[in-house]
């Protein structure tokens, strides 16, 4: 793809992008077998930085890693499919690199999708899980097509759209958080009706929500209501994404 | 075994100080791979330190970093199957995955305000000198530490913010005021540096 995409190897590599751009740089990667290379080389440099990293941890983790294996199914190799016209070499990159995004449980503030009430750490976890893999199908969609608003209040949001998936994830990362008793709302409108796309909690900045069937929609807005949400949009609108 | 003279200490407690002296931790992953519980256990003990040790560096919190290390090595297990020998090494791999996922729970505590979400306030509250100062210390005695004297201060700067610190690249543009375009090219030249200086033969 264009160099633009890929100077951000170096930020890729140190897991300090974000998760629109670092979609996006994963499909780089795909038709790119060079600049795989590149950041697999990459990747033993930074492998090198945790040699520095040294730390013995509590013996109660041997114990507690090797009970939970004995109770974990294990992921079978990938056999490439030899009918397939693409190299079975490429296939088997494409596959490993997806391993890796499906073991790093790639998704950072999806922490929050879903449910944003729920306050209590497990729970968030496993409704982090549930929703990665449909986040990451969206933003790693061949279509994937991504925009973006500045918010009124400071921060921006973006939207990524795939027809392919019938879905969309909003990424909304503002500045701060609003005031007390304030809460970001995000919005679908179809026809010029809005339907609320979730609210965050007081004191949350940022967020990432699918919303399936996206594409049909023909904005995204972002709003700032009392707490906990509103059923309609308050004017004025902090952000609107155009998706047609 | 790799060391004489240290006849009666348990081999679990030698140290490892690079992948070059360890050759076998693709053969214990490739083990693992085939459901070797035992090739496991040694597999642990291998890198369990720097597994554990790297999600500390970066969440801070000695159980987060439990909890972060203990999901890293069960998905260790879960995945082996899935690492390709041919693009990259055993260690690269599992500590790819262990970067990343303590990045992610960094992320995900900024994201629900249990830390600040704001760049500008808490973060620049910790001098850099600090954070320089602590990565000095901790890399002492490593090839690693040798290699980044190499590099130029902002490159320096820019990658250590992000692996040791789990700043995202606008954060560390934040942090050393500098532009994002230049963020984005400290990192990468950074990196190409530091593999030059630890494999001198591509270096030539």
């Amino acid at each position: 793809m264009t160099d633009d995409v890929h100077s951000l190897i170096g930020a890729y590599v140190l897991d300090a992008l974000d998760d629109i751009d670092r979609a996006a740089f994963d499909r780089h990667l795909r038709d790119c077998e060079v600049c795989r290379q590149e950041a697999d080389e990459l990747f033993e440099v930074t492998a090198r930085l945790a040699d520095g990293a040294w730390s013995v941890p509590p013996p109660r983790l041997r114990d507690n890693v090797l009970a939970e294996i004995t109770g974990t199914r294990q992921l079978p190799p990938v056999v490439p499919p030899r009918s397939q016209p693409r190299s079975r070499r490429g296939l088997r990159l494409v596959a490993a690199a997806a391993a890796v995004v499906v073991a790093t449980g790639a998704v950072t503030a999806v922490y929050q999708i879903q449910d944003q009430r729920v306050r209590e750490t497990q729970s968030r976890l496993e409704a982090a899980r549930a929703s990665e893999a449909r986040v990451r199908s969206i933003l790693g969609a061949p279509d994937v097509q991504t925009r973006s608003e500045q918010l009124k209040s400071g921060g921006r949001v973006t939207v990524a759209s795939s027809r392919l998936q019938n879905a969309g994830v909003i990424l909304l990362a503002a500045d701060s958080a609003p005031g007390t008793g304030r809460v970001y709302q995000m919005w679908t409108i179809q026809a010029g009706a809005p339907a609320s796309a979730g609210a965050l909690g007081e004191g949350q900045a940022a967020a990432v929500q699918v919303v399936e069937g996206l594409p049909g929609m023909s904005n995204v807005g972002i709003t700032i209501e009392k707490a906990p949400s509103s059923a309609t949009p308050t004017a004025p609108l902090d952000a609107l994404v155009n998706l047609l | 075994m790799a060391e004489r003279g240290t006849g009666d200490r348990p081999e679990y407690l030698t140290p490892v100080p690079d992948p070059e002296t360890v050759p076998d931790a693709g053969s214990l992953l490739a083990a693992v791979a085939r459901g070797e519980e035992k090739a496991f256990g040694r597999l642990y003990d291998l890198v369990a330190p720097r597994v554990y040790g790297l999600a500390r560096r970066v969440l801070r919190d000695p159980a987060q970093a439990e909890e972060v290390a203990q999901e890293v090595l069960v998905e260790v297990w879960r995945t082996a199957a899935r690492w390709d020998a041919q693009r990259g090494s055993a260690t690269a791999w599992i500590f790819t995955i262990a970067h990343r996922r303590a990045v992610d729970r960094v992320r995900a505590e900024q994201a629900a305000g249990d830390r600040t979400a704001r760049v500008g306030a808490a973060s620049v509250d910790t001098p850099y000198d600090e954070v320089a100062d602590e990565v000095a210390a901790r890399l002492e005695r490593q090839q690693v530490r040798h290699c980044l004297e190499v590099l130029t201060e902002v490159q320096r700067q820019a990658v250590t913010l992000a692996f040791c610190q789990g700043h995202s690249y606008p954060q560390v543009s934040e942090l050393l005021r500098v532009p994002l375009p230049t963020v984005k090219s400290r990192m990468r030249d950074g990196l190409i540096r530091l593999r030059d200086c630890l494999t001198p033969e591509v270096a030539a």
